[in-house]
């Protein structure tokens, strides 16, 4: 076990290092003058002599290659260079905002784990039923629905015209609930149906006809044989979710004027802030990488087979 | 027990029921990012604004284009236009308490001038030679040449405005960072919380009036729709700035909503510059037809939803020595569909657009394609110019492309800006004699050009104010006369307020906010 996880950390490596060069590459092609936007950010006209000085002082005037080579240089020592808008230390911009997003994604995710999973069995439960019309209907709606879209209605809502919630900002616990509804309604959405079906394919097996027969109460089966071996489609789900979720935040923490590292990579888009977003990008892949390494484990260790199969054929 | 309920209650009370009679003493604004350090010789982060609030300059520019006195009490120029002696009020001191006199303009300014690298953009930094104290009250600049707009200039919110030399770096050198920001104007920053807040409080000292409001409380909003919802639910109380705070229909909606909102003086201007020196628009007809085809009555309700102003000449009047009587072209497309034909330019039967000998009328419009206002707007005038017979090609180009026609002067109309106040006119006209200018390359064709030039070169560094209007006059009537712009509009700055802020009023550049005139009302 101590070996696989070993190895999937290592994979890690190669993987950061081949979107970081596709990343370098994307940013630079992308349209938008970083020189530019910075001269904007600083007031100054951005007369062809300013625009030349200030790609000189970001570092831009040089070739990519070795833009790239110092850049990468320095990654692999901690430090993602400095960010052309706040001029402070990329690392750390992000390592401040990281904790309010953790607590946004943080909720949200147990919100969801909450919320879908009752949903699901509840669906699954009452097949075709009006509880199950409902939770599909629920889903579909979830799926398709845009976050920022449904974070401006919510605003609209419980903010301008019932006054309830406060539209943006941190503080107490009522500025969470919008931007927690509007962040997990997919992932939610996602989860509840994905139990249901998961549900509905284990109780058909035979190991549930089997435990019937044996005269186990309808609750009893639900619970030991049908819901743990559903459970393990979600916990891949939840793995995504995850990176979901924190990848979510980019927009809604904009919408909620939420302080976490959403907003601020959104800004650095803006404002082409290419140390930020390189080091965004290659922090949001890492935390999918993981997250899938923690569903693997989690995987093994909830299914014997799953188990065993790893070990024989090690 | 009881207490501590009774004392709950009230506090709920206190927090639920409105106290009538009472007036807010806190403003709430917002701001896309931090303010930043606040180096007053530095650019971004520190955010422009709250630099205006916390330091202050030698003079004023005021919104009529004039330079009025401010922590000088006055100046005088020397016979050649080159020493410049002011003479500083002696009754003002940092906010930290520090006194304000000639050695603290001489260590600000000195700094300044060290790191002329970084403020080479500003012709001022370049022109300053010295500056000396000549006694406590009195401060001698010395210029390299004559250069009559240092008064402008010196206006500037940076940066050239004063930090207690109290907090000086060690070094002396403030490129390196500043200990706290620390000046003399009527805001202190008390407050920075990242990603959430600034707040700045009167500061009590001040020498001037003292502001009406106690606190200003600036919430980092970077979405414009979340700052309008923020304004709708009372979490600021204002709404100010110059580039797109909100959206223009969103200004509309609010202002239709009830709420007070006003748009400025014009304070720049968006214009196209026609080359002269390229066919089509190498010829006068030409350019004056495309200035008579525009329908800027319309663009700027169909896009700008009545945020920015019809601009009939290059510089607004309001700005200095640009009142000058121009005749504006006019929308009228009847004259310019008579004035292409007299010039030989006509519509053969059965086509759509004009030819004269063959070559057909047709003229590259360059814009940069990912701004969806420029896009609009460029669309606009091609449907314009189409009316009249002209094809306009829509050249729309990432950034780069962009430029790089603006200086080899690859284009038939380009779009451009004016600076704005206090640059307009003098940094304007004096960009219009570098090549890497579109305004340089589209002048080209004129048969006078150097002579135009040379103008320049005399109204900026001429001593004598008749002259250098007399100058002026020329050169922009000139320009106007052979119709070298297609004058848009005038960028505005929009101001939109809850009913609990009284007394609002504009800045007299883009940069200066006017929080210290607010004041809160019942």
């Amino acid at each position: 076990m101590a070996g696989f996880i070993l190895r999937r950390l290592l994979l890690l490596v190669p993987i950061l290092l081949g979107v970081s060069i596709l990343m370098f590459v994307i940013i630079r092609m992308a349209p938008g003058d970083p020189a530019v936007a910075y001269l904007k950010l600083s007031n100054i006209p951005p007369t062809p002599s300013a625009v030349a000085d200030a790609r000189h002082t970001l570092g831009l005037d040089r070739p990519i290659l070795a833009q790239y080579a110092s850049w990468i240089r320095n990654a692999v020592q901690g430090d993602f260079g400095i960010s052309h808008v706040t001029r402070r230390p990329v690392i750390d911009d992000i390592l401040h905002y990281l904790p309010a997003t953790l607590q946004l994604a943080g909720v949200a995710l147990v919100f969801t784990l909450l919320v879908s999973v009752p949903l699901g069995i509840w669906s699954a439960r009452y097949k075709d039923r009006w509880p199950d019309h409902l939770v599909r209907g629920f889903a579909f709606l979830g799926v398709s629905t845009p976050s920022f879209w449904l974070g401006f209605l919510l605003v609209l809502l419980f903010s301008l015209t019932l006054k309830w919630l406060p539209p943006m900002g941190k503080g107490g616990w009522q500025h969470m609930i919008m931007p927690v509804l509007a962040v997990s309604f997919m992932s939610l959405a996602i989860n509840a149906r994905l139990l249901r079906a998961s549900m509905l394919e284990t109780a058909s097996s035979r190991h549930v006809l089997y435990a019937r027969l044996r005269g186990l109460t309808d609750g009893q089966v639900e619970r030991s044989h049908i819901l743990r071996n559903a459970m393990l489609p979600i916990v891949t789900a939840t793995g995504m979710h995850v990176g979901e979720l924190l990848g979510g935040t980019l927009v809604i923490e904009s919408v909620f004027g939420w302080p976490g590292i959403g907003r601020y990579a959104v800004t650095a888009i803006y404002s082409r802030d290419f140390p930020v977003i390189q080091c965004f990008t290659l922090f949001l892949v890492t935390i999918f990488v993981i997250c899938n390494l923690v569903v693997d484990i989690l995987y093994a260790w909830l299914d014997p087979r799953i188990r065993l199969n790893a070990e024989a054929a090690l | 027990m009881r207490g501590v309920l009774v004392g709950a209650l009230l506090g709920i009370a206190a927090a639920v029921l409105p106290v009538s009679g009472v007036v807010a003493q806190t403003l709430n604004f917002s701001w896309p990012a931090n303010v930043g350090p606040l180096n007053p010789h530095a650019y971004s982060p520190s955010q422009m604004f709250a630099q205006g609030m916390v330091y202050e300059s030698l003079v004023k520019y005021q919104a009529d284009g004039t330079v009025a006195p401010w922590l000088a009490t006055s100046w005088t120029a020397s016979e050649d236009g080159k020493t410049y002696t002011f003479k500083l009020r002696d009754d003002v001191t940092f906010s930290n308490g520090d006194k304000f006199d000639a050695a603290a303009v001489v260590a600000n300014l000195e700094t300044v001038m060290a790191n002329r690298k970084s403020h080479d953009w500003l012709e001022l930094i370049n022109q300053l030679q010295s500056v000396k104290a000549l006694d406590d009250l009195t401060v001698e600049l010395q210029l390299k040449e004559p250069y009559y707009p240092l008064l402008q200039e010196l206006a500037l919110v940076r940066p050239v405005r004063f930090l207690a030399p109290s907090q000086f770096p060690a070094s002396g050198n403030t490129e390196e960072g500043i200990k706290a920001p620390i000046g003399t104007g009527p805001w202190k920053l008390v407050e920075t919380r990242l990603g959430e807040h600034d707040v700045f409080e009167r500061n009590d000292s001040y020498w001037g009036d003292k502001p009406a409001y106690e606190k200003i409380v600036v919430k980092v909003i970077a979405d414009s729709n979340t700052r309008a919802v923020a304004l709708e639910t009372g979490d600021i109380d204002l709404i100010y700035g110059d580039e797109g705070p909100i959206t223009p229909d969103t200004f509309a909606r609010l202002k239709a909503q009830g709420y007070q909102a006003e748009i400025s003086p014009p304070l720049g201007t968006q214009v196209i510059a026609l080359n002269t020196n390229k066919a089509p628009t190498n010829d006068l007809a030409v350019r004056q037809a495309i200035n008579h085809a525009i329908d800027k009555d319309m663009l700027i309700a169909a896009i700008y939803h009545g945020t920015q102003t019809r601009a009939d000449t290059l510089f607004a009047p309001t700005a200095p020595y640009s009142n000058i009587g121009l005749r504006p072209y006019g929308y009228d497309a009847a004259l310019a569909a008579s004035l292409l034909d007299k010039a030989g330019w006509t519509i053969a039967p059965g086509a759509t657009f004009r030819a004269k000998d063959g070559q057909p009328l047709q003229i590259d419009l360059a814009y940069i394609g990912t701004d969806a206002v420029m896009k609009s707007v460029a669309e606009v005038l091609q449907a314009d110019l189409a009316k009249v017979g002209i094809e306009a090609r829509l050249l729309g180009e990432e950034a780069n492309s962009f430029y790089a026609r603006q200086t080899d002067g690859n284009f038939g109309m380009i779009f451009g800006n004016t600076w704005g106040a206090p640059y307009d006119p003098h940094a304007f006209v004096s960009s219009m004699r570098v090549p890497a200018h579109a305004d340089y390359q589209a002048q080209l064709g004129l048969a006078d050009k150097a002579k135009i030039d040379a103008e320049i070169d005399q109204a900026l560094t001429s001593t004598d104010e008749t002259k250098r209007q007399t100058l002026y006059t020329d050169i922009l009537t000139r320009l106007h006369d052979e119709a070298v712009y297609l004058p848009l509009t005038y960028s505005t700055a929009i101001l939109v307020a809850r009913d609990n802020v009284g007394n609002l009023s504009f800045g007299a550049t883009q940069f200066d906010y006017p929080f210290a005139a607010l004041k809160p009302k019942d």
